[in-house]
């Protein structure tokens, strides 16, 4: 279970340009964080990831603490553990898909990192974009990839900022259902954001809603598969 | 003449380039990624040689480096050797005026790199220095490969800063630069003749290096 009840401004020319104040727990499903852009969704994942530091309060994954203000506690991004999905994927340019995944893979030496990814390779079936770069894949294939490369770390929990905004509508629903089949497996809390209505009502066991900061909605659905 | 001056300005470049190769990187990637106060000056002292006449920043140098200079003094009571009329005078002379070069290029080139691929590389477990020299190195090639065969050239070059520095002991500190200006000082044009075409060879080399390099097509 993750915990995040934090605060956090952001001041230009003296102004206070933006503020995020957020508390919430999300459990260990999918949790979609949701509301329009210019909300603080991409702000909330930046700051449990490490990315960010708030101003004040304190961030906690199980019975981890990656923040918390009153102690001086904040773990570096390095020793936080997360999956990071980017809008844009950030798959290394100069790394074939192979060894984008194997790049971050918890395991040592370089043939068992190797291993590692063609086995998740092999578990989303995209075995043949083994030695691919980035720039001769799709969009819903560098997802995949995005994703594959996160999981390869042993995360203990997934964070996804807007991972398919740029592919197209055939492909979401599928890679939606790659997304749950991976939450699945691992049993780790999935933060999952979008603005997007019709991915936000297929996803996610708990269903967070953000508007300037502030949580505005916060429900959690017992039995998802009732709903849809 | 043109034999020992061919070798000793080889010489000379290809260490003051070494050195420029790691300095340059590591101020680029200082400036490029973090503040800290004076960094703007830092900035500033760096990039003067590029604008300074060369014999100033020789003149500066004799006042560092010299016998009697700041740290040359110091070197010089303690060891009894001094930069000036030597071989390294020359390669820290060549490393000065060529090292701005090469921290422009490869910082636009760093500053280039998507932060995203960086911040990837550090949620996926790696430190600041492995993900440099995995993930930004590889990405930023271009601009320092460009860097440093600019700084080559730059260093191939130097004249003025060498002179103060290193002065022009034929044999000993007579780079081709110098060794051209003596042979017309000299009347001896047919050694002029043939040291230029051998400089003008090397730089057209480089800016077609350079070129080649800026024009390549990589990662899509």
């Amino acid at each position: 279970m993750l915990t995040v009840k934090v605060k956090k401004s952001f001041v230009k020319k003296g102004f206070r340009e933006f503020s995020l104040d957020v508390d919430f727990s999300a459990n260990d499903g999918i949790t979609v964080l949701a509301g329009a852009s210019g909300a603080g969704k991409t702000t909330v994942l930046r700051l449990i990831a490490g990315i960010l530091t708030p101003d004040y309060g304190t961030i906690k994954l199980d019975s981890q603490t990656f923040f918390d203000s009153e102690n001086d506690l904040n773990l570096p991004i390095q020793e936080r553990n997360v999956g990071f999905v980017f809008q844009d994927y950030a798959l290394f340019p100069h790394l074939t898909a192979e060894q984008n995944i194997a790049y971050g893979a918890k395991i040592e030496g370089k043939s068992a990192k190797l291993a590692k990814a063609r086995e998740l390779l092999t578990l989303f079936h995209i075995e043949h974009l083994k030695d691919r770069i980035p720039a001769e894949m799709s969009g819903g294939e560098q997802q995949r990839i995005a994703l594959a490369r996160a999981l390869a770390s042993e995360p203990k929990i997934v964070l996804l900022d807007e991972p398919l905004s740029a592919v197209d509508v055939e492909t979401r629903a599928k890679l939606m259902d790659e997304i749950e089949f991976a939450q699945t497996r691992t049993k780790i809390p999935f933060i999952y954001v979008t603005h997007n209505e019709a991915e936000a009502a297929r996803l996610g066991s708990q269903h967070i809603k953000l508007r300037t900061g502030i949580v505005i909605k916060d429900e959690v659905f017992e039995n998802r598969e009732s709903l849809v | 003449m043109i034999w020992s001056a061919f070798q000793l300005s080889l010489l000379v470049v290809i260490i003051s380039t070494a050195i420029v190769g790691v300095a340059g990187l590591a101020f680029a990637y200082l400036i490029a990624k973090f503040e800290f106060p004076g960094k703007e000056l830092l900035d500033a002292v760096l990039t003067m040689p590029l604008v300074l006449p060369p014999t100033v920043t020789g003149y500066y140098l004799i006042v560092l480096l010299g016998r009697n200079g700041f740290i040359g003094g110091f070197v010089y009571d303690l060891t009894g050797w001094s930069f000036a009329f030597t071989w390294q005078g020359a390669v820290i002379a060549a490393f000065i005026v060529s090292l701005p070069l090469m921290i422009r290029a490869s910082r636009a080139s760093i500053e280039s790199v998507n932060p995203n691929y960086e911040i990837a590389s550090y949620t996926l477990g790696k430190g600041k220095f492995e993900t440099f020299l995995k993930i930004t190195l590889p990405l930023a090639k271009r601009g320092i490969f460009a860097g440093l065969i600019l700084s080559f050239a730059r260093a191939l070059g130097e004249f003025g800063a060498t002179l103060m520095i290193a002065g022009n002991i034929p044999g000993k500190t007579q780079t081709m630069p110098l060794a051209i200006y003596e042979a017309v000082a000299s009347g001896d044009d047919k050694n002029a003749q043939i040291l230029a075409l051998i400089l003008t060879a090397i730089s057209i080399l480089a800016v077609y290096l350079t070129n080649k390099i800026s024009r390549s097509h990589i990662y899509g």
